[in-house]
């Protein structure tokens, strides 16, 4: 790497820092004298389960609560009439869908160049976030970066305990491993822009539409 | 390309201000920015506080900047990336365009960066023979319009549906059509071709992680996800005052950021990407590289009211709010930043005297500092710049006109005299026409105040 840049950077911000000193001490201080404790907001009544629902939906992603997510892939693949299924590597999507006994063309783990042509993708989510209606997908744990968000719908399958309640938790878990994984993704809703005159118009680039199946046996 | 300078701010905005199209467009977005800004942050018992937080977090970073960044760089490399230093937009341009070169790159998707608008990157991989792609629907759209952004979020704000209907015509064949929905949809369908093309994915940055050496970047598209996720390359360009200390700050910012940005609690994707992947086998790019760029940054930190300028969030709710930025946009100011922030980065990274009319762009109103979620004290930096600027002296008119009311302010007699005159002569003369060509003078009450206070 180009060390004559860096030690040039480095020490303008230090010559630079140095020059402010004499200034420094007229200012009054950013720093408020006791740490700020950011309340939570304050807990809403309902569950989890509710929060997490209605927040999903409130930036227009579907949530269904179910004991028999098969029935409910079921449900939403023939609504759609989808041809093409992209599922990640996740031994307990390719179980639920073939439970489901569909007529379906089936992609497993598929590459950047195959992924295009298929209509729907399943995954499972790691965690998600009540407050916001956020999907937490961890790409250490399953290979589903491109099936989450190159085919025009997602649906993710997601069992009730793992969703906590606030980002700061999610945050928490993230950094409770021994390293952080090389890729994390939140989703909340389905892709959206508003690009033209403030307009808004779900789907851009990625999903058009997103539904999240919360299994609430557990 | 319609680039407008920082020098002729006066000019552009006087041009602007005839422009009745453009003053429509930013009245409806500035107002819908506002109002749905207002509306998230009050949803939360604790924004004040927040705004606090994140004030102090960033103004620890920035006093200790030269620390976060080595240990930021330190944990990134030991995960794999590749990090790069650029004391200028030129050497970051060579940077980058060396990587894609030397990997015989043809095509590059871009996703939406301030950074590389700064440094002008596209021209340079360009120069270099490749086919750049914006992929942000409105970078997209001003892309193909060959225009600079006019707003820091929302960059083609300054077009109607109806122009980029007709654009989209002009430029992808596209049956006219004014309809939304289907301009977004024919602008994804015409980007997937060139993603899947792509050898090259170009990113900014908005948080890097010092304790971890993570990058995260924040959108609602999911082009970001997507050129960070199917090109073997990715190339991710910050400013090197990106940096915050702990993955846990993540959670003051990413309550204030979309909430300022554009109304909303969460955008719809974050992407919180820490070094390459582990197995050949796992999906997303080869090569991670991350390019820093100074570019004037660092002078920044040499005063504690300059230094505040790095704190920016490029949120664009001070846009929103100003008086100046609703009338004339944009584009008036000549410079990728826009807005109060604009008129405060600008001179500072171009050299003031390229940009010595950008602080004047102000009335010092205070709107911006208000809405700030880091708490940048705009007015402030104002003032301060403008005591950098070499006194300008006034024509003959204006010094004699202050010296008169200086007189006239001593005399009650005077005083009174005065405004009586006033009352009489704006019927008959123009004041000043420096003032009135780009506003409105309000009329001289018909009453003082004194008679109004002796009636009562």
């Amino acid at each position: 790497m180009n060390n004559a840049a860096r030690e040039s950077i480095l020490g303008s911000i230090r010559s630079h820092l140095a020059a402010s000193l004499p200034f420094d001490s007229l200012e009054h201080p950013v720093h408020p004298e006791n740490p700020v404790i950011l309340s939570k907001p304050d807990s809403p009544p309902q569950s989890l389960l509710e929060l997490f629902a209605q927040s999903l939906e409130s930036v227009a992603g579907h949530c269904i609560i179910t004991t028999d997510i098969s029935d409910a892939l079921k449900q939403i693949l023939t609504a759609l009439k989808a041809q093409r299924i992209a599922i990640s590597d996740s031994p307990q999507v390719e179980r639920l869908l073939h439970a489901a006994d569909l007529e379906i063309e089936l992609g497993v783990a598929l590459n950047a160049h195959d992924i295009f042509r298929f209509d729907v993708g399943i995954t499972t989510a790691q965690a998600a976030i009540a407050e916001t209606g956020t999907l937490v997908l961890d790409s250490a744990c399953e290979r589903h970066r491109l099936v989450s968000l190159v085919p025009p719908v997602h649906i993710a399958i997601i069992s009730a305990s793992k969703i906590c309640e606030t980002l700061s938790e999610a945050l928490t878990l993230l950094r409770s491993g021994e390293e952080i994984s090389p890729a994390v993704t939140f989703i909340t809703g389905p892709s959206r822009t508003a690009d033209i005159e403030l307009t808004l118009a779900i789907g851009v680039h990625g999903p058009q539409e997103l539904y999240v199946i919360i299994d609430g046996s557990t | 390309m319609n680039h407008l300078s920082s020098e002729t701010f006066r000019e552009n905005a006087r041009a602007a201000l005839a422009d009745a199209h453009l003053r429509g467009a930013l009245k409806n977005a500035t107002s819908l920015f506002g109002e749905k800004r207002k509306a998230a942050a009050a949803s939360l018992p604790n924004w004040e506080d927040l705004r606090t937080q994140a004030s102090a977090i960033k103004d620890e970073v920035l006093s200790h900047l030269d620390g976060y960044l080595e240990e930021f760089v330190g944990k990134a490399e030991a995960r794999g990336a590749q990090v790069h230093w650029a004391r200028n937009a030129a050497e970051a341009n060579s940077i980058i365009c060396g990587l894609a070169t030397e990997r015989k790159a043809r095509v590059v998707v871009k996703s939406k960066s301030m950074t590389t608008e700064e440094t002008h990157l596209n021209d340079a991989l360009e120069a270099a023979g490749m086919q750049v792609v914006e992929t942000d629907l409105g970078e997209y759209i001003i892309q193909l319009a060959e225009e600079p952004p006019s707003h820091i979020i929302a960059p083609a704000i300054h077009k109607t549906r109806g122009q980029i209907g007709e654009l989209f015509t002009a430029e992808l064949g596209m049956p006219p059509t004014d309809d939304v929905a289907q301009l977004t949809s024919t602008a994804r369908a015409t980007l997937r071709d060139r993603f899947a093309a792509a050898d090259v994915g170009i990113s900014g940055v908005n948080f890097a992680i010092a304790e971890t050496g993570t990058i995260v970047i924040v959108e609602n598209e999911g082009n970001i996800r997507l050129t960070t996720s199917l090109p073997r390359l990715h190339i991710a360009v910050m400013g090197i005052e990106k940096v915050i200390p702990r993955f846990a700050d993540l959670d003051v910012f990413l309550k204030l950021l979309p909430r300022s940005a554009s109304g909303q609690r969460m955008s719809a994707y974050q992407s919180f990407i820490t070094g390459t992947k582990r197995r050949a086998t796992d999906e997303g790019p080869e090569e991670l590289h991350i390019v820093l760029l100074d570019n004037g940054r660092s002078r920044m930190l040499a005063h504690p009211v300059t230094r505040q300028s790095l704190a920016c969030l490029r949120c664009g709710a001070c846009l929103n709010v100003c008086p100046v930025y609703q009338q004339v946009g944009g584009h008036a100011y000549g410079s990728v930043y826009p807005g109060p922030i604009g008129a405060v980065i600008t001179p500072q990274l171009m050299g003031i005297e390229k940009a010595a009319q950008l602080p004047y762009a102000s009335s010092l109103c205070g709107a911006c500092r208000e809405v700030c979620p880091v708490k940048i004290d705009i007015p402030r930096l104002l003032l301060h710049l403008r005591g950098e600027i070499t006194p300008r002296k006034g024509s003959v008119a204006e010094r004699l006109a202050f010296k008169l009311w200086a007189r006239a302010m001593m005399s009650p007699a005077l005083y009174k005299l005065s405004s009586v005159a006033g009352r009489l002569l704006q019927r008959v003369m123009p004041i000043s026409k420096a003032w009135t060509s780009g506003r409105d003078l309000r009329p001289i009450e018909s009453k003082s105040f004194h008679q109004l206070w002796s009636n009562e």
